[in-house]
Formats: C-alpha cells, structure tokens, sequence
C-alpha cells in the first residue's frame, strides 16, 4: 500500500509540474498569438501574415519587433477555449460564436469586424417555393452545426417572415459545408443553407434553386466574420492592441485596393484557381466596420441562442470599433 | 475456486485511491486560479460540474433533457451493435464453411478495419441518405470488422483435436461451427466484444459530433451543443455520463458474460 | 472366423508434403473380431497412429474400411476416439455434459435417459461425484477417465483408444489400465488400443500386433496369457522377449 501512495504522489506531482510549467510559457510581452480559420472570408489575415503588417505596426509604434503565431483552428469554439486558457491573445471566428463567447465571460469583445460573406438556402426541390413550405414536412435542411451563424440565420429568416424561430430546428441535420453541397446534390437532404464559396457553386447549378429569404435576413454587407482581443491585452498591452488594430485595417484595406494580388496570393489556401478567387473575393465585404451585431447578439438572446441579449454595442465590442 | 480476499479487494483498493487522488487534482487546479482568471469557465470546480450534471438531466437543452439525447443515441447504438456482431457472426461463420468466403471475408476484413467510420460518412451518406440508419451504419462500422478479425482468429486457434473430437461424435458444417467452432473461440469473441463495444460507443459519438440530425438527437450532438455555447460544465458533466455508461455496460454486462464463459470454462487465455 | 466387426483392405496411405511424398501405410488387410481387445505395438513412425486416424475417418485413404461390411470414410460414431491428449473434452462443458453431448446427437432427446446413461458411465470409471464439475479443475488421469466414459456411454461398434495413457504417470497408468480391464470384463466392447509400451499390450490385449514402418504387420498373435497378467505370470518374460525382439527388429538390423 506505502508502495501505491508513493506511485500516486509521484503522479500528481508530475501532472502538477507539467501544468504548471505550460501556464508558465504563456503571454509574452514581445508575441501574440492569433488563430483563425480556414476560408475566403479569412482572406485579410492571409495578406496580414504575409506582409507581416502587423509586426510592422508594432515596431513602427514602439520600435520593437513582434512575434506573431497564427494558428489554423477548426471551430470558434476551440477558439474560445484557447483564448479562455490564456493561450491565445486574439482570435477570428463567426460572429455566432464571438457573441456566446462574450456573453459567457470568456473575457474578449470584438476588435474590429473582419468579413461578410454570402449565405443562402438552396433546394433541390422545386416544389419547395419559400420557408412556409418546408414547416412542418420531412423536409431535412443540412448546416454546418446546430447553434452556428446559419442555424441562426435560419431562425432569423423565419422570424422575419412571421413564423416562429424554431420551426425547422427539428429538420436540421448537422453537416459540414462539402458533406451538405453532396447530400444536396445527391438527394440526400433536400436543402442546404450553406455560405460562400459553397453558396457561389450550388447557385451556379441549373437544378438547385434558392429560397431567398435568407439571403434577405442577412447580406454579403453584414458582419460574419470578426475579430476579437482579450481583454487582458486591450487593457495591459495598449500598444500590442493599437498595432493588432491597424495591422488588420491594414489588411483588410490591401483586399480591398488589390483583389489580384490578394487572389493570386490566397487562392492557394482556398483550392480556387486564381480567377474564381478574384470573383469570390468581389462578392464578400472586406470591412473593418462592424454590421447588424447588436441586432444579432439580440435576436439570439430573445431566442435562446444565449442566455441573455446584450443591452447595448459597447458590451460586445471594444470603444472605437466602428459600426453596429 | 474463491479468491482470495485481499486479491479482489487490492485492485478496487487502488483504483478509487487513483481516482479520488484525480479528483483532487481537478479541485486543485479549478480552485487555485492556475488557469488564469478564467478557469472557472474552461476547468470548472467539481461542485460546478455537479450541478451542471443535475441541470442535464432537469434542463437539459433545446427544451430535451439529458435523458432524451441518451435514449436516442442508445437505441441507435443497440441497433448497430445487435446488427454488427450479428453480421460477424453470420460472415465469419460462413467463411468456416466455404474456403472461397474466407479468402474474400478475410480480405475484405483487412482493409475495412482501417477505415475510419467517419472518414466514410460522405459515401455512406450518398448510399443512404440522411437519416438515424447512417450513424446506425457507422456503429456497425465500427463493431463488425474487429468483431469478426477475433471470430476469424479465434476459428483459427481453436485446437485441432476439438475439431476431430467434434466430428467423431458426428459433426458436421453447421452443427460443427456451432457445437465446437463458436464455443471453443470464446475467449476470443469476448474480447472481439470488448473491443467492439468500445469502438462502437466512440464511434458512435464521434459519429453523431459530425453529423446531427435534430430530429433524432443524440449525446455526441449534445456534447458538440455544450462545447458551442461555451457550456463547459455542462459538457464535462456529459463527458460523466459516457464514462459512467461505458462502466456499466463493462461491469454489468460484459464482465459477467467474461466470468460465466471463459472464466468458468477455465478458459482465459 | 466369424463376427468379423472391422476389415481393412488393402488400406493405403501417402503423405504428400514439400518434402516429397511418403508411403506411411502400404496395403494393409487386418481383420478384427467382435469383443477382441487388439493391442498394437509398433516403433515411432511406423503409422499406427494414421492407421487408427484412417478407420475413424479423420485421413483420406485408399483401400477400404468395412464395419459390419459397410464401407467408411467419414467420422461417426460408431467407431468412438479416445485420444492422447488430455484436452479432448470440450472445456465449455461439464462432465457430465461432454459425456450427454454425444449422446443427444445421437438422437436421445429425454433428460432422464440422458441422465441415466452419463451416471451410469461416469460410475463405471468411478468419476461418481464429479459430474458436475469443468474439465480444467480435473487431473490428466481424471480427464482420461472421462474421455473413456464418454465412449463408453455411446456404445459405438468399436472404441479406437490412441495411447491414451501414454502421458500419464506410471502410477495413474496402471491404475487405469485395472480399470479399463475391470470395465471390458462388464462391457464386452471391440477396442483397437495403440501403444507403446509392451508391458501395456500384454496386460490389456486379447490379441497383440505389431507394426513397422509401412504398416507391415510382423507380428499377429492371440494373448492367451490369463488375467490379470503380472510380470510374475507364466511365459510373461518370453512373450515379453519376443514382442521386443519384432519391435525392434529393424533398428538391431
């Protein structure tokens, strides 16, 4: 038994020094770490990475240099987690997760909006004429997840035309974006609400048509992608925060003035070619103004997407973040 | 043939030593503050995930308890493993009666059992469409192929003189897989169930993370729910409830069927 | 001579392997009669063993195998196997089950015959008490009680033992050797008993053969020593003498 005790303190003392030592490797004055997710609408970031625009701010503010690590995450809400940890000082995700993330206290707001991007509700079915016809079928609409942007999209657009929000939560089936486009396409599922580029490609076929309410609830204009800081960095690295700050604008104002030269350069990541690139590129908004959030964060508190709406912008984004 | 007491009491002596010395750990870490001032959210208190597993099971989410999600996918997960080791049984059995099935069975076995289930999920989608029958199919997945490379091995170790002890007292075909061939790999079936069971649970859950459907709500749907809204409690308090099943199905279901064949038949290899 | 319950004839048996092909029973005829306890003798590697796999029906032969004049090539119970090896009962069954197995196989469906029939076996190799016990939780001796039992409670035409004793102690061995003529002093049956060992032969056979390498039969004569035999028996030492001298007659040569 003495044997047991000495094998289990042995255990937890060395559990105990590895946490430790990780928590201990953490926030580095001299580099932040940035994750964000795969994507055209994350082009911005690509081009910041590339031209180091923002270790460039930092060192044109305080004449120091800046190591910035981006990491490639999978979900907005491995994000939350991180940057909850401490593990990360900023990240990019949905504008979906970045409000459940501010509203449970993970202690980021939004920085700066990042992109817009279409979305839309396609069917294979031509009998399918608007959302009223698919309440209360067997009709199934594939998303990406329960909870995510488009499920909420979906609850908007039903609440807008008068229908209650949770009407086809129950035809929902969860599916990623290039599993949805083939159940779509092979019958599987008879509508798939889905955004760009998948939306570019299901729109171009003949057979599938769009049920435009969605697209109506929610614009290529208004907000889907947005950035947010920690609150430890907005508050003790002004000048770190400053530099994240115009580093992004930065880029997001290079997409704008050079859509070829983003394209030729993010067209890589995105498996487009160059030319499908530059046009997917024109049909999103590169913006660093925010748009309908406060709207959204609301819509999802009176529906239960969170557990209560935000009162006002300044709750969900930090001061001079423009827009609503 | 009773053990001795200590030898059954040492291991349990051992494992809740382990785990009350985890617990602590965990209470440790969640109330110190080592995690930053967020711990609270990303590695809550014991007290919290306490409360968070009542609240599943009373709340629940999108106005379905815990229960619910449990019974969905439980159901599912009977039906794929009930139809898995089934198939197992029925394919490997036959590739004792028919040379030509077992070459091909083999083979096939082979290379299935490297595929991961949810890798698949795009075919089985087209094949199937979207419906409960796909994460059915992937349990299935995830149970025949382990299941029937222990049958197929165990059909193979199974000692020759059993065979010709068999057939002397006129069996044959049929009569002999069933008579001498199943019971003699036991130990082997027990373990290809264990291992099933194990992958089937995962399978099942990784399965549903991917790919919910909402009309037929399961745990990994839930799970996936709780970790989007940043509902950690709520999750690792799920993350209990599989444990707490999987100790179940082990203890209540597999190590009696373990105590009476192969450890009764003093067969444990 | 009448009765004739087993014939061989001309029974032939080639082993082919990447080795090449060898000859290991090369036209044998062996008449045995009703009740007889035919022991074989013969050197490792002289076929015995194949020739008793041959007549159960587990090798592919040529030639032909007549019970009662009827051909066999396949297993069946008439012709019942107690081998060697201590494993041949099936471990996932009790005694008395291994011992009622083969029985309701044989169409005995009524529990209380079935019952009747396994007390009654297990009794005769005194095993009374042990019926319900697994095979593991029983010695080698024990086990080999069981395997004879469990022919016995079959009844079949003849009872093919392969050395059952052979990886016994030399204690349990001669104990089981009064046994098994203590039961065929009850039960009359027609058994072919494979050995090793001369002594074996002629404490337990009626008739004594013995082989050499091919299957050729170089020695074939009734036992008429009376029973029981001990070394201290009249002529025990000469047909001792004379069994050893055929048995390795070829080895000296």
């Amino acid at each position: 038994m003495k044997k047991t005790l000495k094998l289990m303190s042995a255990l937890c003392l060395g559990t105990g020094i590895l946490l430790g030592s990780a928590i201990g490797a953490a926030a580095d004055d001299a580099s932040i770490n940035i994750a964000y997710q795969y994507g055209l609408a994350y082009a911005p970031l690509i081009v910041a990475q590339d031209q180091g625009l923002i270790e460039a701010a930092y060192e044109e503010a305080t004449g120091d240099t800046l190591t910035v690590t981006w990491t490639q995450m999978s979900s907005g809400a491995d994000i939350n987690t991180a940057i909850a940890s401490g593990d990360l000082q900023a990240g990019f995700m949905g504008v979906g997760p970045a409000v459940t993330g501010v509203v449970k206290g993970v202690g980021y707001k939004i920085f700066t909006n990042l992109s817009g991007q279409s979305h839309g509700l396609m069917t294979n079915d031509e009998n399918i004429k608007s959302l009223g016809d698919l309440i209360g079928s067997s009709n199934q609409i594939a998303l990406v997840n329960i909870g995510s942007i488009q499920h909420i999209l979906l609850a908007k657009a039903l609440s807008e035309n008068g229908f209650d929000a949770h009407a086809l939560d129950a035809n929902i089936v969860a599916m990623k974006h290039p599993d949805g486009m083939t159940a779509l396409q092979t019958g599987a599922v008879s509508c798939h609400l889905t955004s760009s580029p998948y939306i570019f490609t299901e729109r171009e076929q003949d057979d599938l048509t769009e049920l435009t309410e969605v697209s109506e609830a929610w614009t290529s204009e208004d907000s889907f992608i947005v950035g947010v800081a920690s609150e430890k960095l907005h508050d003790e690295n002004p000048d770190l925060y400053a530099a994240l700050c115009a580093g992004i604008s930065a880029a997001i104002d290079f997409v704008n003035a050079s859509p070829e030269d983003t394209a030729a350069l993010t067209c890589e990541y995105d498996g487009n070619s160059a030319e499908d690139e530059l046009e997917y590129l024109g049909l999103g908004t590169y913006s660093a103004a925010t748009s309908g959030v406060l709207e959204l964060a609301q819509f999802m508190g009176e529906n239960g997407f969170i557990d209560a709406a935000p009162a006002s912008i300044d709750e969900l984004v930090f001061d001079g973040v423009e827009g609503d | 043939m009773k053990k001795k007491k200590s030898e059954t009491l040492y291991p349990l002596i051992v494992k809740i030593v382990f785990v009350a010395a985890l617990l602590v750990l965990w209470e440790y870490v969640a109330k110190s503050g080592l995690l930053g001032e967020h711990s609270a959210l990303i590695f809550p208190s014991l007290e919290t995930i306490g409360a968070a597993f009542i609240r599943n099971f009373k709340v629940g989410f999108a106005g379905s308890s815990l229960w619910i999600y449990i019974g969905n996918s439980m159901k599912l997960l009977l039906e794929g493993l009930l139809l898995g080791i089934g198939l197992a049984f029925v394919f490997s059995g036959l590739s004792i009666i028919s040379r030509t099935f077992s070459i091909i069975y083999n083979f096939v076995v082979s290379i299935c059992d490297l595929l991961p289930g949810v890798a698949l999920l795009p075919v089985v989608i087209i094949i199937f469409g979207v419906k409960p029958g796909v994460i059915v199919f992937l349990v299935v997945h995830a149970v025949i192929w382990p299941m029937s490379r222990n049958i197929l091995d165990g059909f193979l170790a199974v000692p020759q003189i059993y065979v010709e002890a068999g057939r002397n007292i006129g069996l044959k075909g049929f009569r002999l897989l069933t008579g001498v061939y199943l019971p003699a790999a036991t130990s082997y079936i027990v373990s290809g169930l264990k291992v099933g069971w194990a992958r089937a649970w995962r399978g099942l859950i990784s399965a549903e993370m991917i790919f919910g459907i909402a009309s037929c709500p399961g745990i990994g749907l839930y799970i996936n729910q709780m970790r989007t809204n940043m509902n950690n409690a709520e999750m690792y308090a799920t993350l209990i409830v599989i444990v707490i099943i999987g100790v179940v199905v082990q203890y209540g279901i597999l190590s009696p069927i373990e105590n009476n064949t192969v450890k009764k038949w003093g067969m444990t290899r | 001579m009448s009765d004739i319950l087993l014939e061989l004839k001309g029974l032939t048996k080639i082993f082919t392997d990447d080795a090449g092909t060898a000859e290991v029973l090369r036209s044998v005829d062996l008449k045995v009669p009703e009740k007889e306890f035919l022991c074989i003798l013969g050197p490792s590697g002289c076929g015995k063993t194949t020739l008793l796999r041959c007549i159960a029906g587990f090798e592919t032969f040529t030639g032909s195998v007549l019970i009662d004049g009827q051909p066999r090539t396949q297993p069946g119970t008439d012709r019942i196997m107690v081998f060697q090896d201590f494993n041949q009962l099936f471990p996932w069954k009790t005694v008395e089950k291994n011992i009622q197995y083969p029985l309701r196989l044989s169409g005995i469906k009524d529990k209380a015959e079935l019952k009747r029939r396994s007390d009654e076996a297990i009794a005769k190799v005194q095993l009374t008490g042990w019926e319900h016990y697994y095979p593991y939780q029983l010695s080698g001796g024990m086990k080999q009680r069981v395997a004879i039992a469990k022919a016995l409670a079959l009844k079949p035409r003849i009872i093919l033992m392969d050395e059952p004793f052979a990886a016994l102690d030399a204690m349990t061995r001669r104990d089981l050797q009064k046994e098994m003529l203590r039961i065929l002093g009850e039960e009359e049956s027609t058994v072919i008993f494979i050995t090793h060992n001369i002594q074996e032969a002629i404490f337990l056979g009626t008739r004594i053969l013995v082989l050499q390498p091919g299957g050729e039969i170089v020695y074939d004569e009734p036992n008429t020593l009376p029973k029981p035999v001990t070394p201290a028996s009249d002529e025990y030492g000469r047909l001792w003498g004379t069994l050893n001298a055929a048995l390795y007659s070829r080895s000296q040569g």
